[in-house]
């Protein structure tokens, strides 16, 4: 396939999860969301207790991914920015890298030029922390990766047994 | 593609549900989502018409807990299913980890089923993924009708591969959660083999390169048998899963190497290459014709096939430079 499993290590998560934090702070947000463009939430930062995440998650990439395929209808590349405008509360939504979409969702307190500014930046240092070199430096570290296969498969027979049998 | 978050010691999957218009794909994941506890599972989402025809995708995320300290999620979804929405259906097809092909059982729609999932390889190879290596499982749906096709024409005219299947009737549940966990085994195997144990030797070939005393009972007989006291027990239907990966198995390569390089890569269990022997079977719906040229397919990659005819133009050009320098 052309592109390998999206994988996120410990040491990238701490410094996504700063670059997020600042970017609340700075721009003064209600919430952000890093998604990847296949749906799967990264993770998030600000107030999201009462958002369905992982829902918002697949439908921002289901979003942007109609959109590029607008973009490319009418000859662009991608549109790297989208904005969806409420009567209360506003998305932002940015393309990090190749793989990643940062969604900004701020109210009346902000700009959308302060969240654009600050958006921009953010998306330039999380494409830096995804990029391949930080990957590869997290990979060099064996956490995570001591768990064996047999103990896997068992496990997961079970938990996929109580899960899917059939429920009254 | 599979998500897997050491951080957070998490993994998320994307399971597809392709098929013709009508054939009950968006059934199965109503019926999933009404069965499941709630805990287990997130809001069904569908984007749909005015009619309730699907228009982008269904939605439904199951949390399936922690497997081996992972906490396990998979996201279904569903394409829409008519000819006319393509476009869209192709996107929802983006990254996915493991498809189920819900197919109308009913003589009417055989050529449906053949035009869809000729479109499922179409779409697949326009994003450059190989078929080979994404986990697909049959369900034969509307098993309850009159007129229907018999399990051997469907696997016959669609899975003449043998790659799992099963009967359901997705509006009663029948075979809905026996299609979902073999799909969902098939996809974490997977996930496992590649990201979480990289230095497992494992291999995935052919069903039919299993021998019979090899080949794993059928998955789910439990559920079935479950479904069939629900229902009458005529109603019950027959296990048919044939799983597909075994583990340590060695595949005889037929194809002459070239290059010491490739060779070299041959060599090398941890970067997982794939040699798989793939007969060629006329008829067979998945395959597309440019991969029916040889009869052994090398999966790697777009790029490493690539290398492989650059590798070769070179070595006939400086024989050609040789012969004209003499």
């Amino acid at each position: 396939m052309k592109q390998e499993d999206l994988v996120i290590y410990e040491e990238q998560i701490e410094k996504i999860e700063g670059a997020l934090k600042r970017l609340i702070k700075d721009a003064q947000a209600k919430c952000v969301l890093l998604v990847d463009k296949d749906g799967h939430l990264i993770t998030r930062q600000g107030f999201t207790q009462s958002l369905d995440t992982t829902a918002l998650a697949a439908l921002l990439a289901g979003s942007f991914a109609s959109t590029r395929e607008i973009a490319r209808l009418v000859g662009e590349p991608e549109f790297s920015v989208l904005f969806h405008q409420g009567k209360k509360d506003h998305i932002h939504i940015t393309l990090v890298g190749e793989r990643t979409i940062l969604a900004v969702i701020f109210d009346d307190r902000t700009t959308i030029g302060m969240v654009r500014l600050y958006a921009k930046e953010t998306s330039e240092d999380l494409e830096r922390i995804l990029s391949l070199a930080h990957r590869e430096e997290a990979m060099a570290k064996p956490e995570g990766k001591t768990d064996r296969g047999s103990e896997f498969s068992t496990s997961l027979e079970s938990r996929l047994d109580d899960i899917f049998s059939e429920q009254p | 593609m599979a998500s897997i978050n050491y951080a957070f010691k998490e993994i998320s999957c994307k399971i597809v549900f392709y098929g013709p218009g009508l054939s009950g794909k968006t059934t199965n994941l109503q019926y999933v989502h009404l069965k499941i506890p709630a805990k287990s599972r997130g809001e069904l989402i569908s984007l749909a018409t005015d009619q309730d025809r699907t228009l982008y995708f269904d939605f439904l995320p199951l949390d399936i807990g922690k497997i081996h300290g992972f906490s396990t999620k998979f996201q279904l979804y569903t394409v829409p299913g008519q000819v006319y929405y393509n476009a869209t259906r192709k996107l929802v097809l983006r990254g996915v980890d493991g498809l189920v092909f819900v197919a109308d059982s009913q003589k009417s729609k055989m050529d449906e089923n053949v035009e869809s999932l000729q479109n499922l390889a179409d779409n697949l190879g326009e994003y450059g993924y190989s078929r080979e290596k994404i986990p697909l499982v049959f369900q034969y749906n509307k098993r309850d009708l009159s007129l229907l096709n018999s399990v051997e024409e469907l696997q016959q005219a669609l899975n003449p591969k043998g790659y799992p299947h099963f009967e359901s009737v997705a509006t009663k549940g029948v075979g809905v959660f026996d299609t979902l966990k073999c799909i969902s085994k098939l996809v974490l195997d997977q996930a496992k083999r590649k990201e979480l144990f990289p230095d497992r030797k494992m291999e995935v070939v052919e069903a039919d390169k299993i021998s019979p005393e090899r080949t794993p009972s059928p998955v789910a007989t439990a559920g079935q048998a479950t479904e069939a006291a629900i229902l009458s027990p005529a109603d019950a239907p027959t296990p048919t899963a044939q799983t597909t990966v075994v583990e340590e198995e060695t595949v005889p390569v037929a194809e002459k190497r070239t290059t010491p390089r490739e060779v070299a890569q041959e060599n090398e269990p941890e970067v997982g290459l794939k040699v798989e022997e793939v007969p060629q079977k006329e008829g067979d719906p998945m395959v597309q014709p440019p991969r029916q040229e040889s009869p052994t397919v090398i999966s790697w990659s777009a790029g490493k096939s690539g290398k492989r005819a650059k590798g070769r133009g070179f070595f006939l050009w400086r024989l050609l430079n040789k012969l004209l320098n003499r």
